[in-house]
């Protein structure tokens, strides 16, 4: 990690000196990471990709800004949470149509995906892709900063201090938004679980 | 028993929260909030089943290929020192070089106003030396100096022709022959330059008549009044005054300069 830092900023100072392809190693090196966080919060590989790039280019317009003791891991993971907020915000509008199958107790393709949420059996892992995706979409119910929120704190493991940083807000809101999200996606996802 | 709340089911979850040993405690005590508390976990678990799919290692590279061309190239920056444009010094230099930029520039137009002012002040004050027109002074002191010599006239005959058993009207003549001495010297003061010798002499006349007329012994009575009249000559003043009213009326119709009165 120390070494990675080390290359990160040798990397970020030949930048700044005028070579712009030592940025290059930056992306390479933190794409993956990038692309992992912009999907789970975007819910869509296009626009992942695009959110990658976007947080690329203004990481690089923004280089000169950095502070040296930073970590640019860090600090790109941040600018890729706000890139990945405004494209979700964007497109709000057609979320609301597919997270309105979600919860749909009366839906019959629904109720044909409801599987015990214990018993491991055949079924439950062939619909499994399918509720997946379906719990994607829970998801994307979710306020722009809700989803966010959830997904800093329950697949990337950041605190709540952590989640209130990247996202601009103070951590008791960020905790609230963590709170709210967990309920939201109980209660949507309620109706596909039945009990054994 | 007071159950736990689902927020506080959520952070236990998660680690958080400061009350994780006494909810730890409560969760191996009441059935309940322990069945509660698994359910969230068995749900919060079901969400993990969102996976980013997999990119391949030259998933960076691809990236780098989109963006590379629309990046431009930073400008050699040479080593930032404190008085660099970059530095945080640097930044403070030339914030005040600019405050004093702007101190220079201000005091300069104010001493440029102040220079300009000065260069402007003697054609101000030549302004205010030039000859004032004409004011209507001399005509005033013309009409003071006739109205003086009317009132004195008008005295005059009324002495005259004073009723020596009416002392109603003495009282009156001797009030008038006070104002008309102070208003007589006035007179005289103005006109001492007057180069007119009869009117000089009228008016010196005049006051050593009005002087007696207002200090006489016992006040203005019969007596005194026959002695103004007789030892005063005041016939004779009379018709001084009357020659010089006229002369002067004479003067100010034919535009001449009239003789220097004075203002009472």
């Amino acid at each position: 990690m120390i070494r990675m830092d080390r290359d990160d900023h040798a990397a970020i100072q030949a930048v700044l000196a005028g070579d712009k392809d030592a940025y290059g190693a930056l992306v390479v090196r933190h794409s993956q990471t990038l692309f992992r966080l912009a999907y789970r919060i975007t819910g869509n590989e296009a626009d992942a990709d695009d959110v990658v790039q976007e947080a690329f280019l203004r990481g690089y317009r923004k280089l000169e800004g950095f502070e040296s003791r930073s970590n640019f891991g860090t600090w790109i993971y941040r600018i890729a949470v706000h890139c990945a907020l405004d494209k979700v915000k964007h497109r709000k509008g057609d979320e609301t149509n597919l997270a309105g199958r979600v919860g749909d107790a009366n839906d019959p393709e629904l109720d044909q995906l409801q599987v015990a949420d214990r018993a491991a059996g055949p079924e439950r892992l062939l619909l499994s892709g399918e509720l997946a995706s379906l719990q994607q979409v829970a998801l994307h119910s979710l306020t722009a900063t809700e989803r966010t929120a959830f997904v800093l704190r329950h697949m990337e493991d950041c605190t709540t201090a952590e989640i209130g940083a990247a996202l601009g807000i103070d951590p008791n809101a960020a905790k609230q938004a963590v709170f709210r999200a967990v309920q939201k996606l109980r209660r949507r996802l309620a109706p596909l679980k039945v009990t054994t | 028993m007071m159950h736990i709340t689902e927020e506080e089911m959520i952070e236990q979850v998660y680690g958080e929260g400061g009350k994780a040993g006494a909810v730890e405690r409560h969760l191996e005590a009441c059935r309940a909030c322990a069945e509660a508390f698994a359910e969230l976990k068995r749900d919060l678990a079901e969400v993990d089943r969102v996976q980013a799919p997999a990119r391949d290692a030259h998933y960076g590279d691809r990236v780098w290929a989109a963006i590379a061309d629309t990046l431009p190239v930073y400008s050699v920056r040479e080593k930032r020192r404190w008085w660099s444009p970059g530095g945080r010094a640097g930044f403070w230099l030339t914030a005040l070089s600019y405050a004093a930029g702007c101190a220079l520039l201000v005091s300069s137009a104010f001493y440029a106003g102040r220079m300009w002012e000065q260069r402007q002040r003697p054609h101000v004050a030549a302004v205010q030396q030039a000859p004032a027109a004409p004011q209507p002074k001399q005509p005033i002191v013309v009409v003071v100096l006739d109205d003086h010599l009317d009132r004195s006239e008008r005295f005059l005959v009324q002495l005259k022709h004073a009723d020596l058993d009416n002392s109603a009207l003495v009282s009156p003549m001797r009030d008038e022959a006070r104002s008309l001495l102070a208003a007589n010297r006035v007179c005289r003061k103005n006109t001492a330059q007057d180069s007119d010798p009869e009117l000089k002499t009228a008016l010196d006349h005049l006051d050593r008549l009005l002087a007696e007329a207002v200090n006489a012994p016992g006040g203005l009575n019969a007596t005194s009044i026959v002695k103004l009249q007789d030892e005063m000559n005041a016939d004779g003043l009379l018709l001084e005054v009357r020659v010089l009213r006229a002369r002067i009326s004479n003067r100010e119709a034919a535009g001449k300069k009239p003789a220097k009165g004075g203002t009472i």
